[in-house]
């Protein structure tokens, strides 16, 4: 026995868990794909202020030609202060990807709880936590949001919790349907006749077996919630002095840019858009795959 | 008649824009419902944005439905390039001694469209009804204020009394932003039930340059020419105006050749036209002013402090370092790519004799250095991120800066804005408000900095008027109609006076004077005044009337006078888009293909089932 195998038979099972997920996950080229973009629209998000301060984006100080096509010195043109629409782009996406991973995880925590506490309750309190969420299934969901943010003022704040109020209810159901499959089966049955509680079932036997669901459910729900920000954002419920793709979109489209034939001030913000919403869409799906033994044998 | 901007329709059209360009694409334009044009030759005009509300001219405000009834409807007097009153159906006036009584001596042997005379009758009727009746009065009762009764002496006399002595009186009844005549054989019956009555039955009978014959909501209105109108007859036969949601779409229109004449296109529209083949533009000079307001202390009537607004903004050697640090020179370059000029006096250059400019030597010009040097010395310290503070309350100068969500343009400046008051050392956090919530807050004095925006008439009384002591709010916080919250005692008398000032010259002496106590305020500080920007079509002619500035900006445009000046030019006989004939045969060739090709799928199926 050399030590490497014993490092392995060390370590906890959990870890195997991961690295056989891993090594599935690699044969998903289409999943690996999506990551790779994902982790390099991450890293230039979080590099950005290394390389992007005050005097790219304040349009006092900025002193480049005004809607200019792409050049050497713009690779993507310039916007109508005359800021860089590369940059702009770089700087966008850091605004753009918080806003749809908080409204995510806003999202999946509260529909994922109100999911288990549905599934596992069932009888008055399931029926009534989930005619709530049919309710808020049938309201139509873009003129909620646009309602809502119009209350709680403009910003990304509104639109965050605006989009984690129309969003969480299918996450809801699917983590109740699941629920209610996983309390079906022997071992819970098994550790409520061993005497666990209602909590101890929810958070020990339900939400690992719920787990990898709500984490498919999650990946598919940034590349929602980022189209939403972008709705939401182009049609002017943003902050004005905020960068984000869908604030770039809103003033391209309402400052003119697509009648005086800007497609450098038009193109790049909905590309961003499309690749990083593509690669959350991607990601999940070999997620998915790799995750749901029923898909694994077909 | 002032008005201020109401970007809440174009919040509605915004979104209605999004949602049908998510479903259509920009290629629909073309294909909106276009109105056929009969005989003789049409012009094709793209109506206000704004659209018509409804075709009662007592309770309609959209200015689309103004444009209509300026007309279809006569007025007593009408306005000149200069924006001075002239001629209409009054072809005279006197004023009595005691400046009270108003003589207007009527045209004689007018007809409505109906065949009935047209006599001073109608006119004392449509104005004494907007002065009694609560319905009537819902648009222009502030028009008639002040009028202590209105009376026909005869067919030809009406003689207007007034309670005290009205400067504007003139101005009441003019096209467009003016009270329109109405036909009183047509209209006494419909009193009891005005609020409800739609006036949709055609043609509208009327009297003015046009005779509406046809309207259908949210598509088009259709004119023929009156060839008998008194100013001179319209040299088109017929006049439509089409109803677009978007400007973008009239734009695309008048590039095929489908409409001739589009007023108020943004800026890049502007730009992208200018090369385009038959399409002729022009820019005629602001009427309306954009500009930031200052909370110099939110009062009520009786001097009672109301609402949030910062207490710094009352010193006004900081509302003076706030007009310093603004470039109003780079907002006209940048914002409005040049076309609109910069604004000092309060009222807009639309109005030649109202104009008012600062002394050289008080101008307040863009100058950060000497913005900094006041606060610096007025005691405001700078803290250790930069932000000053104020020495009276030892906050830092943290403002809240309100722009209306819905326009582009506020957006546009208020990233400026925050720019150059970070560099005097106030951090600005941008409030973005639909126009309703603005306007709440703005009335309980909630606010720090607004942006605001008005357009006004040639009678500049309304909007000299929204800055006096009298329109703050009462104690209860209602019947305030104030601007900013501004009250000063001179402003007061001056405004008093130029009410009672019947030469023109005189009164716009006066209305200079309290321009320049706006201006030293610095409580409504204006920044520019953006040009109306115009397209239209190479085959008419005389749409665009005057002649241009040194900027090479026309006078003010009125759909009246540019409507009834247009004359077809020498290379069409008829406007109504010839060009599109090939798209027309192309498409109607498509359907035939289709529908062929449809039938004999659907007859070899049904060979299929008989076998």
């Amino acid at each position: 026995m050399t030590a490497a195998q014993t490092a392995t038979a060390a370590l906890p099972t959990r870890f195997a868990g991961a690295r056989r997920f891993a090594r599935a996950f690699r044969g998903r080229p289409s999943g690996v794909a999506g990551l790779v973009i994902l982790i390099a629209f991450s890293v230039l998000a979080l590099a950005a202020p290394l390389f992007i301060g005050d005097e790219q984006l304040d349009v006092t100080k900025v002193d480049g030609p005004l809607l200019a096509p792409p050049s050497a010195d713009y690779p993507l043109g310039t916007d109508q202060s005359g800021r860089s629409v590369l940059l702009l782009l770089i700087w966008g996406s850091r605004e753009s990807l918080r806003i749809g991973v908080i409204a995510t995880v806003l999202t999946v925590v509260f529909g994922s709880a109100v999911g288990i506490i549905a599934g596992h309750y069932g009888g008055f309190v399931g029926r009534i936590l989930m005619q709530v969420t049919d309710w808020f299934i049938a309201l139509p969901s873009l003129p909620l949001a646009i309602s809502l943010a119009a209350v709680l003022g403009q910003g990304s704040m509104s639109i965050t919790i605006a989009i984690a109020v129309t969003s969480w209810t299918a996450t809801a159901r699917l983590v109740r349907a699941q629920t209610l499959a996983v309390e079906a089966r022997p071992f819970v049955e098994r550790a409520r006749a061993l005497g666990a509680g209602d909590r101890q079932i929810m958070t020990q036997q339900v939400l690992p077996n719920v787990m990898p669901l709500i984490l498919v459910s999650s990946t598919l729900t940034v590349a929602g919630s980022l189209l939403s920000e972008a709705t939401l954002t182009f049609l002017g419920l943003g902050n004005p002095a905020d960068v984000t793709w869908g604030e770039m979109l809103h003033e391209a489209f309402f400052g003119g840019a697509f009648t005086a034939g800007a497609w450098w001030f038009l193109v790049p913000p909905g590309l961003a858009i499309l690749a990083v919403v593509l690669a959350f869409t991607l990601t999940g799906r070999a997620v998915e795959y790799v995750l749901d033994p029923r898909m694994e044998k077909k | 008649m002032a008005v201020r901007e109401t970007p809440g329709f174009r919040t509605a059209l915004a979104a209605a824009v999004a949602g049908g360009l998510l479903l259509a694409g920009p290629t629909a334009p073309g294909l909106t419902t276009a109105a056929a044009a009969s005989s003789g030759t049409t012009l094709r005009v793209a109506m206000d944005g704004s659209g018509v509300d409804t075709l009662n001219p007592f309770t309609a405000y959209f200015n689309g439905a103004l444009d209509i009834f300026g007309t279809i409807y006569p007025s007593l007097t009408t306005i000149d390039d200069n924006g001075a009153p002239k001629p209409y159906l009054a072809t005279s006036w006197t004023l009595s001694d005691d400046q009270l009584t108003w003589t207007f001596k009527l045209r004689e042997g007018l007809k409505w469209s109906d065949g009935k005379p047209l006599t001073a009758e109608d006119a004392a009727w449509t104005l004494h009804l907007i002065m009694t009746d609560d319905v009537a009065g819902t648009a222009n009762s502030t028009l008639v204020s002040d009028f202590e009764s209105v009376t026909a002496t005869d067919a030809t006399t009406l003689v207007i009394k007034t309670k005290k002595p009205k400067a504007n009186v003139t101005y009441s009844s003019i096209p467009i932003s003016g009270i329109p005549i109405v036909p009183k054989h047509i209209w006494q019956s419909q009193v009891k039930n005005l609020r409800n009555y739609k006036n949709d039955t055609f043609p509208v009978v009327g009297y003015g340059p046009w005779i509406l014959t046809e309207y259908k909501n949210g598509q088009y209105a259709k004119f023929d020419a009156n060839k008998s109108f008194v100013l001179g007859a319209p040299k088109y036969d017929h006049l439509i105006e089409q109803i677009y949601k978007e400007t973008d779409a009239a734009v695309a229109a008048l590039k095929s050749g489908q409409l001739d004449y589009i007023s108020g296109i943004n800026a890049t529209e502007y730009s992208s036209l200018q090369h385009v083949d038959g399409v002729r533009t022009a820019q005629a000079v602001g009427h309306g002013w954009v500009g930031l307001e200052l909370n110099p202390g939110a009062k009520t009537r009786t001097g009672k402090p109301i609402g949030t607004g910062n207490p710094a903004l009352a010193d006004p050697v900081l509302r003076r370092a706030i007009a310093l640090s603004v470039d109003k020179k780079t907002l006209v370059t940048k914002v409005l790519n040049g076309q609109g000029q910069v604004a000092e006096g309060y009222l807009p250059p639309a109005w030649p004799q109202w104009n008012w400019q600062p002394d050289p030597g008080k101008k307040q010009s863009y100058d950060p250095a000497a913005a900094n040097k006041l606060l610096d010395k007025a005691g405001y310290k700078k803290g250790s991120d930069g932000i000053r503070i104020d020495p009276k309350t030892d906050k830092p100068l943290n403002l809240r800066l309100g722009i209306h969500s819905d326009d582009a343009a506020d957006a546009a400046i208020s990233r400026y804005l925050v720019g150059w008051f970070k560099a005097i050392g106030i951090n600005a956090k941008i409030q973005a408000m639909s126009m309703s919530a603005l306007n709440s807050d703005l009335g309980k004095g909630n606010w720090d900095m607004l942006m605001d925006a008005w357009t006004t008439g040639p009678d500049p009384t309304y909007q000299l008027g929204i800055q006096s002591c009298t329109t703050l709010p009462k104690d209860d916080g209602t019947g305030g109609n104030t601007d900013s919250f501004f009250c000063d005692p001179a402003y007061e008398k001056l405004f008093a006076k130029q009410a009672t000032l019947f030469d023109p010259a005189e009164r716009a002496e006066v209305v200079g004077q309290m321009q320049e106590i706006l201006y030293d305020a610095d409580v409504d500080i204006m920044f520019y005044n953006g040009t109306t920007k115009i397209a239209y079509s190479a085959k008419a002619d005389g749409l665009v009337t005057g002649k241009p500035n040194a900027d090479g900006f026309y006078p003010a445009q009125t759909a009246f006078w540019s409507y009834l000046k247009a004359t077809p030019g020498s290379s069409s006989d008829s406007s109504s888009g010839g060009g599109n004939t090939g798209l027309w045969l192309g498409i109607g060739a498509a359907v035939i293909v289709l529908g062929a090709g449809v039938a004999v799928v659907r007859r070899r199926a049904g060979a299929d089932d008989r076998e």
